[in-house]
């Protein structure tokens, strides 16, 4: 067997998976009286995942391949069928890097976390590789596993590290995805039983032929699952709990990986599996989309308190994921990947800055800052960049992502006109709501006459290098993918498009299948007939 | 001659490459970079010089009948969708490129004075040179997708500029509020490029005007919904160009440093609406309904802006006024069809506004000698007076600006404006009308302004003035803050012992250093002169710039006496009686504009509180938004959450597990569901 041969059939992902909660069992054993060699322990352990991850795809991935690459399959208990079976394709690869590079940068982040530091730093390595083992299963009660796995590192972060209601806010956000979850595993575990063989393998699940209505439930319950996670409304109230509790490095965790789980998700089981279901639930995600996007800007501009604010901000963001979902264009849903990891990247980096200030005014009240860009100069920069990322300025990556879903969804062919007008007038109006509660947070934070009651009793030391230094991290990619986003788009392209043409079949299909019978009435009144372009 | 257009790129490139230096200094070794003034300014000044010698270098190719240039990448792209990015240069875009790099570079050695004893000096250089780089690469865009991109760029830049004096309230205010109406704008213009798109499956200018026409005259597509797409988009340059609904943001604006006044909100930026319609052209041009919206909706903006400006006492905000008055005209202009003329008027009153701005910032700089760092008192006409005494060059430069803009020939606002009133009169007398009694109002208020500021007596030491000039802003304060928030005059006297502590620096003021002056002089020239590059005799300007359908041979030189006499006459005219009554009433003060006021107290009001646009969209949009803002946050969090967690509560647990909730132990139901599943497939991998 040649090097090369060994490169090939190296367990790369999983290697990035186990390497991480292996190295988090050490952390007991490491000698540490001040919290300060531990921190760079997992600092060293999270940087070499994320060189294996990035080595990984750069040697072994091809981006013109569209199907699943780097799998490994190992059965693991041969009656259930049960196989530890990973692989990446165009949809998880950005993922999982995008999960290795915040993962590291949330470590980073963590540097001023004192209390119970070897527990902490357990919990977020532990963490890590659960985040990357959702993203890379492909096998169905695998991916059930990891994704409860992934909650309760999150649970004890919330619950020991959080703020004043930590306990609320935690107990919520485990109710709420687990409760979610269980749908996941229901409907996970009908799909496998169904038909002649029994098999939990994702590839296998996709390509078995459910019957319409099977597939329209288990649609239905995936999508409670993931309308938690994600998170879609009405089921979105666990969030700003969550986020208004949470410290910043478990914050960048959750906006920045966690409700990506659920778009991936969505993408992965009802879109991939389950796509004539999807075809009647589009409109419903549509509508659930623009609900997020207005619904949501509108609570967060009326929100007083920081972190509570930045986390509607996320929701308004998710209902571009949505509406590029179901968009049944390359396009739309090229745009809500970029809008997931664009996401992933300006979440964070806000949530991180909500930190940072918080460390210093001790408040998260906007009525008891103000004007304290005089002294935090560097923050006040830094914080204006992310904002205006995070509003989708041309130039920076949510707004390349905006733009695809809205371009995808008004060339869309499976809406009749005045549908598309009415919801790209709606989510146009996201564009208006968007700078309007940014800025005025900013300028309740930073603008005006210093507040003298906050200044008196608060030091308001400006960035140190390491935060300048996470902050530069983050905004590179989101800079670059503005600037030139091929070089994301490029990645994946032939994965969305294998996607959307088996899509568009499954459009034909419906549309034959409407033909024969009478026509659903929830379908009719949705789904316009459609129209042909005019060109 | 071709490697020029090869390296045109670097036109944009190179501004953006000093901006992001500083920016990185500035963030990376704040204190060092801070100190290296003159280098940071010198390196911006350099770019923006070298930027500015490749404009005329294209400029003058493009004069010899170089063919259009274009050169594009491929951006993004999904499947078989391709989305390409780019420059392109052609007539239009030269003389844009040259409008804003000379202006930018007048401006940014201007700035070396003005800005000098402030400790953002650097930042403000590094935010000069993003926002070039980003008007640069809006006129260079070859696609509409692209102006889009370029067109929030410039206003995010305009965004910061506002605010760059951040710790003043009023500032945060005006940079937050003009960006959020120009979001109103842009998604207007947002949703007309998808529709513009969508129905020729284009970005591309030609592309998009040919399609759309034949759509229009296959019957596939009907007028009126082609025309409601272009008004779309036009509300994009609406907003930028502050035209009416839209243009309450501009007199904000002038919250910003002065430099960049006369660079975004006068000369460029604002003008980019105008460009927008240019560049449009292809597609408004054959939607005869739009044109007309076009041209109202200039003409509407002219007469508003010109009666407004007339009461302002601050001499920015009088300024800021006249700006969007002057935009209404170009607007206007490109609606009744005077491509050209528009154009021509644009480049114009570049050049004589910018000069007229940085002649107030000159004013204000020697006013603050003797009353202070406070916009309310140094900006503010009626401390005026007299300054021509005390600063002869910024005197002599606002004069002729001052003539420019009332259209007295050989001025070169006399030529362009005109150009677009004679074009008007053909298209619509009613126009024509309001553009004619506009011009006769900028007369009267633009001496008003210069009589007012630079000849009388010097009031800037009557304390009284002062005291009543602080009250009247204390007491707006107070009414913003709410009634009965403070008492006014008790802030007053608070106000004027902290105002003692700086100290005035002395009981004159003074001209500006050269740095400041020079600039003045150099916009001078053009000022006076360019005009003459379009006069009817012989318009270089019309055979150079003209609508892309218009085919121009040689340079069009007729001219019809007959016509042009009544015209020119009329215009000057009217413009001679505003400028009469102006020197009665500001210079020789034979009849009193205080009196008048009184007697048309109500029409004095409705100006002075500038149509009352402000307050009528504070009730109509601000304050139900916010109010609806809370209403459904309050929804959030009692109904919706309350009804979910209910739900979740009722199916998934008893009634017995809201006391685990409020202990805390529910945290084992996980446990339980993960543990069941664990054991699940530990049971089964053992037997």
């Amino acid at each position: 067997m040649n090097n090369a041969m060994s490169l090939e059939h190296f367990p790369w992902l999983t290697t990035s998976i186990l390497f991480p909660m292996l190295a988090s069992l050490l952390i007991p054993f490491i000698p540490d009286k001040d919290g300060k060699t531990v921190r760079w322990y997992a600092l060293v352990v999270g940087l070499i995942d994320f060189a294996i991850l990035v080595y990984a795809f750069y040697t072994q991935y091809d981006f013109s391949d569209p199907g699943m690459q780097l799998v490994e399959s190992y059965t693991w208990v041969s009656s259930l069928d049960l196989k530890w079976s990973v692989g990446a394709d165009g949809l998880s690869m950005p993922l999982i890097l995008l999960t290795g590079f915040i993962s590291t940068l949330a470590i980073l982040a963590s540097w001023p976390v004192t209390l119970k530091p070897k527990l902490f730093y357990f919990l977020m390595l532990a963490m890590y590789g659960g985040q990357i083992g959702v993203f890379a299963v492909q096998d169905m009660l695998l991916f059930f596993l990891m994704w409860e796995l992934e909650l309760i590192p999150v649970y004890l972060l919330l619950s020991i590290w959080g703020g004043k209601k930590r306990l609320y806010a935690a107990t919520k956000f485990i109710l709420y995805t687990a409760g979610g979850s269980l749908f996941i595993l229901i409907c996970g575990l009908a799909m496998a039983f169904y038909g002649d063989t029994v098999s939990f393998d994702m590839q296998t699940l996709m390509a078995k032929d459910y019957p319409l209505k099977f597939q329209l439930l288990a649609y239905g319950g995936f999508l409670i699952a993931y309308a938690v996670k994600l998170p879609i409304f009405p089921l979105h109230t666990w969030l700003p709990d969550a986020h208004g509790e949470a410290t910043a490095p478990v914050h960048m965790l959750l906006a920045g990986i966690l409700l990506k789980m659920g778009g991936y998700a969505l993408i992965r089981m009802n879109v991939e599996m389950l796509p004539e279901a999807h075809v009647y639930f589009a409109p419903v995600l549509i509508i659930l989309g623009i609900v997020n996007i207005i619904y949501a800007a509108l609570t967060s501009f009326a929100q007083r308190n920081l972190k509570r604010k930045i986390a509607y901000s996320s929701i308004s963001h998710m209902g571009f994921v949505l509406i590029g979902i179901a968009s049944f264009t390359d396009l739309g849903l090229s745009g809500a990947l970029l809008q997931m990891v664009s996401h992933g990247l300006i979440g964070a980096s806000l949530f991180f800055l909500v930190g940072a200030t918080y460390d210093r005014t001790h408040t998260l009240i906007l009525d008891e800052m103000g004007g304290v860009g005089k002294k935090m100069q560097k923050i006040f920069a830094m914080f204006t960049a992310c904002s205006l990322a995070s509003l989708a300025l041309p130039g920076m990556s949510g707004f390349v992502a905006e733009l695809m879903v809205f371009v995808g969804f008004s060339t869309s062919d499976a809406y009749g006109l005045p549908f598309k007008v009415i919801v790209v007038i709606l989510a146009a109006v996201g564009v208006i709501l968007t700078p309007i509660y940014l800025l005025s947070m900013l300028r309740e934070i930073f603008y005006g006459p210093e507040n003298k009651e906050l200044t008196s009793h608060e030091a308001l030391i400006d960035a140190e290098p390491r935060e300048v230094f996470i902050i530069a991290c983050l905004l590179i990619p989101i800079i670059g993918i503005g600037f030139y986003p091929k070089l994301l788009t490029q990645i994946y392209d032939v994965k969305t498009l294998a996607v959307t043409a088996r899509l568009q079949d499954s459009l034909v299909t419906v549309a034959a299948q409407q033909e024969e019978k009478a026509k659903p009435v929830t379908a009719q009144i949705l789904q316009a007939p459609t129209i042909t372009s005019i060109h | 001659m071709e490697s020029i257009y090869q390296y045109a790129w670097l036109i944009p490139v190179l501004p953006l490459a000093g901006a992001t230096i500083l920016g990185v200094g500035l963030v990376a070794y704040g204190k060092t970079v801070n100190k290296m003034r003159k280098l940071s300014s010198g390196l911006i000044i350099t770019l923006c010089g070298l930027a500015m010698a490749m404009s005329f270098t294209l400029l003058f190719s493009q004069l010899d009948g170089h063919a259009p240039f274009v050169q594009t990448i491929e951006w993004a792209s999904a499947g078989d969708f391709r989305l390409t990015m780019g420059y392109t240069v052609d007539h239009l875009t030269a003389m844009m490129l040259v409008i804003v790099t000379t202006v930018a570079f007048f401006v940014m050695v201007y700035t070396d004075g003005y800005m000098s004893h402030d400790p953002g000096y650097v930042r403000f250089y590094a935010y000069l040179s993003l926002f070039s780089s980003s008007m640069l690469g809006l006129v260079v865009s070859p696609n509409l997708l692209q102006v889009y991109i370029f067109w929030e760029l410039v206003g995010m830049c305009s965004y910061l500029l506002i605010g760059f004096w951040y710790d003043r309230k009023a500032a945060a205010e005006a940079c937050q509020k003009a960006f959020v109406v120009n979001r109103v704008g842009d998604f207007g213009l947002l949703l007309g490029i998808l529709a513009l798109f969508w129905s020729t499956g284009s970005f591309e200018f030609d592309v998009m005007g040919d399609r759309l026409l034949a759509l229009v005259e296959s019957g596939s597509l009907s007028a009126a919904m082609a025309s409601f797409f272009a008004i779309l988009v036009f509300l994009g340059p609406v907003a930028k160009s502050a035209q009416f609904p839209l243009h309450v943001w501009l007199p904000d604006a002038m919250e910003g440093p002065t430099p960049i006044s006369a660079l975004i909100h006068a000369a460029t930026m604002v003008a980019a609406g105008v460009f927008l319609i240019a560049r449009m052209y292809p597609v408004f041009e054959e939607l005869p309904s739009t044109m007309t919206v076009i041209a109202w909706t200039g003409a509407v903006t002219a007469f508003i802006g010109a009666t407004t400006a007339i009461t302002q006492n601050d001499i920015k905000k009088g300024l800021a006024y006249s700006t969007m008055s002057q935009l209404g005209y170009m607007v206007m202009a490109m609606g009744v069809g005077a491509y050209g003329a528009g154009l021509f008027h644009l480049m114009t009153h570049a050049y004589f506004k910018a000069m007229l701005f940085l002649g107030s910032g000159s004013v204000i700089h020697g006013m603050e000698a003797v009353v202070g760092h406070d916009p309310a008192l140094a900006q503010d006409m009626r401390l005026m007076g007299g300054l021509r005494k005390y600063m002869p060059i910024t005197a002599f430069t606002f004069l002729i600006g001052t003539l420019a803009i009332c259209g007295i020939p050989p001025f070169a606002g006399f030529w362009s404006k005109d150009e677009i009133l004679g074009a008007t009169f053909e298209v619509s007398p009613v126009l024509w009308g309001i553009g004619w009694l506009t011009a006769g109002i900028t007369a009267f208020y633009m001496f008003r302004m210069y009589f007012s500021t630079f000849e009388g007596e010097f009031r800037g030491n009557d304390t009284s003035i002062q005291r009543e000039l602080k009250v009247a802003q204390l007491q707006k304060l107070g009414m913003s803050l709410g009634p009965g928030a403070m008492n006014p005059q008790e802030l007053a006297l608070d106000s004027e012992a902290h105002g003692d502590d700086h100290g005035h620096h002395s009981h004159e003021p003074h001209e500006s250093p050269w740095t400041m002056t020079f600039p003045l002089l150099a916009l001078a020239v053009p000022s006076m002169l360019i005009g003459l590059v379009g006069t009817p005799f012989a318009n270089y300007f019309e055979a150079f710039i003209h609508a892309p359908s218009e085919v121009i041979e040689g340079v069009p030189s007729e001219i019809d006496w007959a016509e042009f006499i009544p015209m020119a006459g009329s215009s000057v005219g009217i413009a001679l009686i505003g400028i009469t009554l102006g020197s009665l009433m500001y210079l020789l003060r034979k009849v009193d504009a205080g009196a008048i006021a009184n007697q048309i107290k109500p029409l004095y009001n409705f100006s002075l509180n500038k149509w009352y646009f402000d307050e009528i969209y504070d009730t109509l949009f601000v304050k139900p938004s916010r109010r609806l803002a809370r209403q459904v946050l309050e929804v959030d969090i009692r109904i919706v959450d309350g009804v979910v967690n209910l739900t979740g509560f009722i199916t998934l647990v008893t009634g017995e597990a809201l006391k685990y909730l409020e202990s805390g132990r529910v945290q084992f139901y996980a446990l339980i569901v993960f543990g069941a599943v664990l054991g699940l497939v530990l049971v089964s991998s053992v037997t």
